[in-house]
């Protein structure tokens, strides 16, 4: 297995601060390096499709994957996975077919996985502490494997949003115009909407299920603010939840803060997203005169 | 027998049926290549849906034979929806929306300059290269049709698909937007179907008609088919009585007042 220490101590001459001498803190900064660019290219699209309750949906589903992995007594960080891409899939084929409007089946999806997740829970009262894990996020006790798992995932999907991205700009655009005119898009739907599970499941080891979709929408949103074109989007959605998660993670760490790391990410973004108001309400000002 | 004395479209009994309501029935028609084919009918009439049958969006019953200029090939389509229902605050400037289908490299790292070539091109050819610049979301929606166009011109299609293409645009602007589009399928040869609800453009600017009610009431070129008792059989018979004049003289149906909003 490769051994990421020698990156671990690197990161930790790079921010030359006391807080980061610790190696869980130079951990915790890797993966939110990788974590960070991935939730704000998806959260472009994210934002473009309208998919944020389907996000939701979807760091949601973790509580019944957990509940899955007590069941069958495998290891719930994977159940939680494999359950998240299947509720994912599940919700894109259902809307696909279905006359019913797609946020009503996301509400089927949602309220149902949540409730199995809370039944089996609450027949069991010692994972009921595990549960506020999921809740608030814990980046500070991530691991080496799931940084190398993050790193894999990290390659695929800048993969996909490399040869990607213009179509699924195209689908984002209109579905109708897309199919039309050749893009295939039922192929791109289904897998972006698995590569968006496994990034959201992701996510909610680092933020936890409450703040998730905030990872995603707040810095996209606040791109869409900021950038003139779609191109622009994608970059402003990078520095926006780069500097977000990297100073997130540096704020929570000092005596002065000591605040969950998860939301002082989202804290930071939102920021931005305050400070990406003002060009936005600028650019309306000039196209009204 | 020869591709290019095909028919474009043949419907073949096709019928669609939404939550057991039917919306089209057993509709047999052909679309010749080459035409400017209108698809006329009430609101309501199954207009629209008789399209996304052809796009292939919906479920339908029977066959629609798409022949393809170079068989094997598959059909080209540039498709121009009747009014497009996106997100008007998404950052995406009529360039990046032009070259998005032609380029695989991400907008984020630039855009491939043969696709901006091409695009302006497709743009000019709309009269609309100094749109450009400006994002999608400012348009009006004369300048947006006009984009729209461009970007289905750009598909090079053997068939161009247009859903009330002048739906948004002020009655002298439909004119010119026509002619725009007879201007084009003239020198491009390609297959028009454009679906509309005003008969001033169809006697304007069609070679061909489909009158639709649910079910074809008539069909085959505008001159001989749109007659007083298609045109009563198509809108009802409020607008058959009001033609009688007309279809004494021998003429086809008047333009103008015949909206169906």
């Amino acid at each position: 297995m490769i051994d990421p220490s020698a990156l671990y101590d690197w990161v930790g001459r790079l921010v030359p601060l006391d807080c980061m001498k610790a190696r869980f803190m130079q951990q915790a900064l890797v993966a939110l390096v990788l974590l960070a660019p991935m939730a704000a290219a998806m959260g472009v699209q994210v934002v473009n499709f309208r998919m944020a309750f389907f996000s939701d949906a979807i760091s949601h589903s973790a509580f019944a994957g957990v509940a899955l992995g007590l069941i069958l007594g495998l290891d719930a960080r994977w159940t939680m996975v494999g359950f998240a891409v299947l509720v994912g899939l599940g919700i894109i084929a259902a809307g696909r077919r279905s006359s019913l409007s797609i946020d009503v089946i996301i509400g089927v999806f949602f309220s149902a996985s949540v409730a199995f997740g809370l039944a089996v829970v609450s027949r069991d009262r010692s994972v009921a502490r595990d549960v506020q894990r999921f809740l608030y996020g814990d980046i500070l006790t991530i691991g080496d494997t799931n940084i190398l798992l993050l790193a894999g995932l990290f390659a695929v999907l800048m993969l996909f949003q490399a040869t990607g991205y213009n179509r699924l700009l195209y689908v984002g655009l209109s579905v109708p115009l897309a199919s039309a005119h050749r893009v295939r898009v039922r192929a791109y739907q289904f897998v972006f909407a698995a590569l968006l599970s496994l990034v959201v499941i992701f996510s909610v080891w680092a933020v936890g299920v409450l703040l998730v979709t905030a990872m995603l929408i707040v810095p996209a949103a606040a791109a869409r603010n900021f950038a003139r074109s779609a191109g622009g989007m994608f970059w402003w959605a990078m520095v926006v939840s780069l500097t977000s998660a990297v100073a997130g993670l540096l704020i929570s760490a000092q005596d002065w803060a000591r605040t969950a790391t998860g939301a002082t990410i989202v804290l930071c973004a939102s920021v931005w997203f305050v400070v990406s108001a003002a060009p936005a309400a600028l650019r309306r000002r000039q196209r009204r005169l | 027998m020869n591709s290019s004395s095909q028919p474009a479209v043949m419907f073949q009994d096709v019928s669609v049926r939404i939550d057991g309501l039917t919306i089209l029935e057993n509709i047999c028609a052909e679309v010749p290549r080459g035409s400017a084919t209108a698809i006329i009918g009430p609101n309501g009439a199954g207009k629209t849906t008789l399209l996304l049958a052809l796009l292939g969006q919906i479920a339908y019953d029977g066959r629609i034979d798409v022949a393809p200029l170079q068989p094997g090939r598959p059909v080209r389509l540039g498709y121009v929806p009747q009014k497009l229902d996106f997100d008007r605050g998404m950052p995406l400037t009529v360039m990046e929306m032009m070259v998005m289908g032609h380029q695989r490299r991400p907008l984020w790292l630039g855009r491939a300059s043969k696709a901006v070539r091409a695009a302006k091109e497709a743009l000019a050819a709309v009269e609309a290269e100094h749109l450009a610049r400006r994002p999608a979301g400012a348009l009006s929606g004369g300048e947006l049709q006009r984009v729209l166009l461009a970007l289905a011109i750009r598909q090079e299609p053997e068939i161009l698909i247009l859903d009330e293409p002048a739906a948004g645009v002020d009655i002298g602007g439909e004119h010119l937007l026509c002619e725009l589009f007879d201007r084009l399928r003239i020198e491009r040869g390609f297959t028009q179907i454009i679906v509309t609800h005003d008969l001033s453009l169809v006697t304007a600017h069609a070679t061909d008609v489909i009158c639709l009610n649910r079910r074809v009431t008539g069909t085959g070129p505008v001159r001989t088919t749109l007659t007083t008792a298609v045109l009563a059989a198509t809108f009802g018979i409020h607008l058959g009585l009001a033609d009688i004049q007309a279809a004494q003289s021998g003429r086809p149906a008047p333009p103008g007042g015949h909206r169906h909003d």
